[in-house]
């Protein structure tokens, strides 16, 4: 089940992304499905040549993905905050010195970073997802 | 009548033996007075330094020299080997060989040596193995012991290694930082992946100073450690506690700033390190500061 404030923040959050000048310039070939276990739900996101093509709350138990980014809530709200603090500004420091994981295959993270980091950035703007 | 607007600042090349090996080295440089010898940052070049060699505030004082260390920027790699034939890894030994040996082939006076991240490491290894060839140092974002960074990733087929080396040093900045700050020094990471894992094994595996940092004497060699406060590799604490095991060192936090200070948000690094300067210039009798 899905709050209105996350669906909200969903749906922001795939409008920023498809609207931004950085991953339409350098986005081409961001295709791949990743997991963001945040605070309260879970998302599928779905990318195809630099398009989200589905997003997904809460997706089922087999729905597959490439590689999944999760956090506690503490880390997620610091993420997600406008000026993130130290160590929750990024996916590496989070990951280096806090709670966050990198799960999954790693060399689709590598192979997408660049695109990936301005789209979790994005995050700033919205607020967790939920 | 020319009308370019030039800045002060120039470029040289200048040959030095390090090791046995033969280097062709490119440095910029402005200013007069003290020198103030300056290190990159691991896989990146001399233009991280490029608003601090155009800083009249420190010009007018200091002899500021940039260079890129070998295999980087306008440095290649060495004249009289076959480098292509082994894997790049940079040792203490060889590091600190060539920043001796720069300053020897410049025959610079007591300088004072500055460098950021793996720079900041070898700072605290010139100090401890030559007290008698620098007048002080500046340790910037180094530690003791810097783990965690020695990765495949940076040179790995199957990813964009420039991009990959590019954004992964992304977060060590601070989101407060200039925006077009931050995306030239990315920039200049995605220039040079190749020398990036090497240097690396430098900074994560064979800078290692843990139970010897009262070995180094800051009577005679000055350490002023600045770290930033975004910094994740090598955080304050991990400046600190590095400060902390060196008997007379000083240590400063820098906030809203990451690992790149000079390059990412070079006006508040410069607030800093002119505390920097001013308490070396204190501590070593005038000149400068």
């Amino acid at each position: 089940m899905t709050s209105a404030g996350a669906t909200t923040a969903v749906d922001r959050f795939r409008e920023l992304s498809d609207g931004d000048p950085e991953i339409q310039a350098h986005g081409r070939y961001f295709s791949c499905t990743y997991l963001l276990d945040m605070i309260e739900h879970r998302f599928l996101v779905r990318m195809h040549r630099g398009e989200v093509e589905e997003l997904v709350t809460d997706p089922g138990p087999l729905e597959p993905y490439d590689f999944a980014i999760r956090a506690g809530r503490e880390t997620w709200e610091g993420f997600c905050s406008e000026v993130p603090p130290p160590m929750c500004h990024g996916i590496w420091s989070a990951t280096f010195q806090r709670d966050m994981t990198l799960e999954g295959n790693h060399l689709v993270i590598m192979q997408n970073l660049r695109v990936l980091t301005r789209q979790l950035e994005l995050l700033r703007i919205t607020g967790p997802l939920g | 009548m020319s009308t370019a607007s030039h800045d002060d600042v120039v470029g040289r090349y200048v040959r030095v033996e390090v090791e046995g090996a033969e280097y062709d080295v490119f440095y910029l440089e402005a200013g007069q007075g003290q020198p103030l010898v300056c290190q990159h940052t691991a896989g990146c070049h001399n233009h991280q330094w490029r608003e601090l060699l155009r800083d009249p505030d420190i010009t007018s004082r200091y002899r500021v020299i940039a260079y890129d260390l070998p295999r980087h920027g306008k440095s290649d790699p060495p004249n009289n080997t076959e480098w292509w034939t082994s894997e790049y890894r940079l040792t203490t030994d060889h590091f600190t060989g060539f920043v001796v040996a720069f300053c020897d082939a410049l025959a610079l006076d007591d300088p004072i040596f500055m460098g950021s991240s793996f720079g900041g490491n070898v700072a605290l290894d010139l100090a401890h193995r030559r007290p008698d060839r620098f007048r002080a140092v500046i340790p910037v974002e180094g530690a003791d012991h810097a783990p965690g960074f020695f990765l495949d990733w940076w040179q790995h087929p199957h990813a964009n290694a420039a991009q990959v080396s590019a954004s992964g040093t992304w977060d060590l900045m601070a989101p407060q930082s200039p925006l077009a700050d931050r995306w030239k020094t990315w920039f200049y990471y995605t220039q040079g992946s190749e020398a990036f894992r090497g240097d690396l094994y430098y900074y994560s595996v064979d800078h290692d100073l843990r139970g010897r940092l009262h070995e180094i004497d800051t009577d005679r060699c000055p350490v002023v450690m600045l770290t930033g406060e975004y910094d994740y590799l090598t955080t304050p604490e991990d400046g600190r506690r590095t400060a902390d095991g060196i008997p007379g060192a000083e240590f400063l936090e820098m906030s809203e700033i990451g690992h790149f200070p000079m390059s990412e948000n070079y006006p508040r690094f410069k607030t800093y390190l002119e505390q920097a300067l001013d308490s070396i210039a204190t501590k070593t009798g005038g000149g400068a500061g």
